[in-house]
């Protein structure tokens, strides 16, 4: 074997998220691999860095086979403090390990997938990438990581970016830096994974070498079908609990109660105005072009006045239900019902949630608040100084809030996701008594309609409905 | 740059095309433009979603103006623009200390009753009195550090109408191109300028001659080989305004569709965008410029042509300061090297090695040969200036060598 021919030598090297593969002959595709293309623009062969593992199994046999591929560091944990896990985290960990370190875990919201992922992280012991969907989480997987391996994270997002063996992100940083961060990471974690498989997010997982790979999720169904690529992305289901088996042991019971609010009479008129407007403007459309619709008018609004008067229509119309006054009576008797216990009010947006601050003088958690405000707030929350909480989607997923036995829903989406997300948030297992969800609606509107497809969520199976 | 949200496109028959204000039709959108400078120019200290009202307010009662077009106004008025951003967080702090204080109150009512006592407006009274302030003082200072409640501090602005309005059209075309996956150049000139501002934007290229100075150029990213993707729009549209400031070429980009079909966005230096980079300097330096105009178009049967050629392999590129190109056929580039350093003279010699195939010849000042130096041939020296003489008399060496 000529170990010294140095025109023979084949070198493998790592390219903004692609793998080259330098001195293998352009007439042979190696090792008859569908996954690499010849790029003339280099002269070499090139592949994505999701395939950098068995590449190097194929390669390794080559004697001449250099890897210039920069190698994950492995990470020692300053102070391991992590709790004993429940019998279904262990049993997550074990089938995650057995499955070749690749693999994705269910498990509903409040039953500690946090901790199996810390657990993983503790014995795998290799520089790790953690990808979270919002700044929050983010930075509560770094105070995660801090208490529970002792470990200070490097932080890439929130106009941060400082890379370490053991890193968290977000996945809109994720995936703009992962053509320079790529390389080096042996362990990728994906909280909520359902948010990986978007056309570009999933460039997170695509342009890694990283060999292992944990999702964690809820919900891993996305209503655009591109879940099943999360097998490609991270690696099979390899621990599903379902939803039933949390219910009632980690989390607690809890009633559903909906109160539809009507709106007031200058807002009934405004609605009632605008809905006219465009139903006066679609029907004027139908006459000359049969099936015309939204989309249609949309598109429109460039070129017409009155269709662009029948879009803001429309706007008005959702903002006067997001925002109708009523909501904050009701509200008001929510505050008064459940005085003396902490309670969550969830909101649809950044203004309804400055209206409902200033109203009731109570803090709020928007996606702008800043870290320490944040602490200061919830720790606020959690010793009882705030009754109240006000936050934005901001709080839909994962981030832990202190015990909360009351949550409100106020507007927001009808999404099956999101609905079993808001309930995670308020069913955490603090003692036996009852949780209870309100949602307050707008009557006669089409807020009614989001609030039944939420209810059609299995998470609201068996929950009480009540009309107040 | 607009963010995506502010982009508007339209798509005909597979093409792409991205809102443009054109100089007749929109005659009256001068007016606006001004209208819309003066509002931020007067409005010191306003808020930002103040200013962004007023300025839709302007286009209320026009027909022909989308509203991500009074988005897209905002926004580039907003680049131009500094705010009150609260690094101190003033707000958060009054925010904790008016919360904490209203906590005990908790649940401020609308109107007392047996149970509840605390009135919502007395409370708040209450507060501004411990403060010491008026109450809708505090209340405007609770989310002054949110974005839409920000204060405009300074607004540097546009030159003019005219300058805001062609940015715009430039800031549209390159959201357009943030959904681009490939870019196709056919240029004729402006070489250097087009290649280091694709490489500055970090893009690979695909070179190929069509004709004598007529090249190919395709643009894309490592990644583009193997998939699609969009990872290089922003890439893209950076790269956009050196395009602008060239001339000669024509362009046409592939752009994902929201309904997953492909369609090209297609442009020349004909279409009237005016870049905000400078157009490229005609020469690099006074020696070329010198003996571009004593050359003269043509000389002895040798026709001049400024940066004509691009010589690549891979992703190395050279495109040399000048090409001679004799009527009988055969052609020589020449590059001048004007400033010089050893590592810059060296550097140069290396490219031009890795292109030996090539009728290459350098002119290099006498100042960097040692005097002991043995000449070579596709060398040519000069003191102050380059002497027409002694590159005709090189040329013709390298016209026998070929003949």
């Amino acid at each position: 074997m000529d170990f010294e021919g140095k025109n023979e030598q084949i070198i493998l090297k790592w390219d903004e998220g692609t793998l080259l593969l330098d001195g293998w002959p352009r007439d042979n595709t190696p090792y008859n691999m569908g996954i690499w293309r010849w790029d003339s623009r280099v002269g070499n062969w090139r592949c994505d860095a999701i395939y950098y593992q068995r590449i190097k199994e194929k390669l390794s046999q080559t004697a001449n086979f250099r890897d210039e591929v920069m190698q994950p560091a492995s990470v020692h944990w300053p102070k391991v403090d992590l709790p004993t896990l429940r019998p279904e985290q262990s049993e997550a960990l074990d089938s995650w390990t057995q499955s070749g370190r690749r693999g994705q875990v269910i498990m509903p919201t409040g039953t500690g997938k946090t901790e199996v992922a810390l657990a993983v992280m503790a014995e795998t012991k290799t520089a790790t990438l953690v990808v979270a969907p919002v700044r929050d989480l983010m930075y509560q997987w770094h105070r995660k990581i801090l208490k529970g391996l002792g470990y200070d994270a490097g932080i890439v997002g929130d106009n941060t970016f400082n890379i370490r063996p053991v890193t968290v992100t977000t996945y809109d940083s994720a995936y703009i830096h992962i053509s320079r961060i790529g390389a080096g990471f042996g362990l990728l974690v994906f909280d909520e994974e359902h948010h990986l498989p978007g056309r570009c997010r999933r460039e997170a997982a695509i342009l890694s070498t990283a060999s292992m790979r944990l999702g964690l999720t809820a919900t891993p169904e996305r209503s655009d079908g591109l879940h099943k690529d999360l097998d490609f992305l991270i690696g099979p289901v390899v621990y599903n609990m379902p939803f039933r088996r949390a219910k009632g042991s980690t989390l607690a019971d809890f009633d559903v109660i909906r109160i539809p609010v009507a709106l007031n009479d200058e807002e009934q008129q405004v609605y009632s105005q605008c809905s006219r407007i465009i139903r006066e403007y679609i029907v004027s459309q139908r006459e000359e072009k049969p099936g015309y619709n939204w989309q249609e008018l949309c598109k429109e609004t460039g070129k017409d006045p009155k269709a662009r008067h029948a879009q803001k229509a429309y706007h008005l119309k959702t903002s006067i239900e997001s925002r109708a006054g009523e909501k904050l009576r009701v509200l008001e008797d929510i505050f008064r019902l459940h005085n003396g216990q902490p309670t969550l009010v969830f909101v649809g947006s950044n203004a309804m949630a400055i209206e409902v601050s200033k109203r009731f003088l109570a803090p709020t958690i928007l996606s702008h608040t800043g870290k320490k405000e944040r602490l200061a707030v919830l720790d606020g929350f959690a010793r009882g100084l705030f009754k109240v909480l006000v936050a934005n989607q901001v709080l839909d997923e994962g981030v832990d809030v202190p015990e909360a036995k009351i949550g409100v829903v106020i507007g927001g989406q009808g999404s099956t996701r999101q609905a079993k997300q808001r309930l995670g948030r308020i069913l955490r297992k603090n003692g036996g008594s009852q949780a209870t969800l309100y949602e307050v609606v707008c009557e006669n509107t089409k807020e009614v309609h989001r609030s039944r497809s939420r209810r059609r969520s299995d998470a609201y199976e068996r929950t009480i409905h009540r009309r107040v | 740059m607009l963010t995506s949200e502010q982009s508007i496109v339209e798509f005909k028959a597979a093409q792409v095309y991205p809102d443009k204000l054109k100089r007749n039709a929109h005659r009256h959108y001068f007016e606006f433009a001004e209208q819309m400078l003066s509002i931020y120019a007067n409005g010191i200290g306003q808020q930002r979603r103040q200013l962004h009202k007023q300025v839709e307010k302007l286009f209320q009662d026009e027909a022909d103006c989308p509203i991500r077009r009074i988005d897209a106004f905002c926004k580039l008025l907003d680049d131009k623009s500094v705010y009150y951003t609260d690094p101190d967080g003033n707000a958060a702090r009054l925010r904790l200390q008016v919360f904490s204080k209203a906590a005990q109150f908790h649940p401020l009512v609308s109107q007392r009753d047996q149970l509840f006592e605390h009135v919502e407006n007395d409370i708040k009274h209450k507060i501004a009195k411990e403060l010491e302030r008026p109450w809708d003082e505090i209340e405007q200072g609770l989310y002054a550090d949110v974005m839409e409640y920000q204060r405009l501090k300074e607004f540097e602005g546009y030159s003019g109408a005219s300058e805001f309005l062609s940015r715009y059209n430039v800031a549209q075309l390159q959201a357009a191109l943030y959904k681009a996956q490939t870019m196709r150049i056919w240029a004729s000139g402006d070489f250097k300028t087009i290649l280091r501002y694709a490489k500055l934007a970090r893009l690979l290229h695909e070179i190929k001659r069509i004709g004598p100075s007529q090249y190919e150029m395709v643009l894309s990213g490592p990644l583009s080989v193997l998939h699609e993707t969009r990872r290089y729009g922003i890439s893209f549209a950076r790269f956009l305004p050196a395009l602008l400031a060239c001339k000669g070429w024509r362009m046409s980009a592939t752009i994902k569709t929201p309904w997953n079909g492909t369609a090209r966005l297609s442009l020349s230096d004909k279409d009237g965008f005016s870049s905000y980079l400078p157009q490229p300097d005609e020469f690099d330096s006074s020696v070329e410029e010198a003996f571009a105009k004593e050359f003269g178009g043509e000389r002895d049967g040798w026709q001049l042509i400024r940066e004509g050629e691009i010589l690549h392999e891979n992703q190395t590129t050279f495109v040399p300061d000048f090409v001679f190109r004799h009527k009988d056929g055969p052609e020589v580039l020449m590059e001048i090297i004007g400033f010089w350093t050893p590592e810059y003279l060296a550097h140069r010699r290396e490219t031009v090695r890795r292109f030996r195939d090539c009728n290459i010849l350098l002119a290099i000042p006498e100042s960097s040969l040692k005097s002991d130096v043995v000449k070579a041939k596709d060398i040519v020296t000069y003191k102050k200036a380059l002497a027409i003489k002694s590159v005709v008399e090189a040329l013709c060496e390298f016209k026998i060598k070929v003949d």
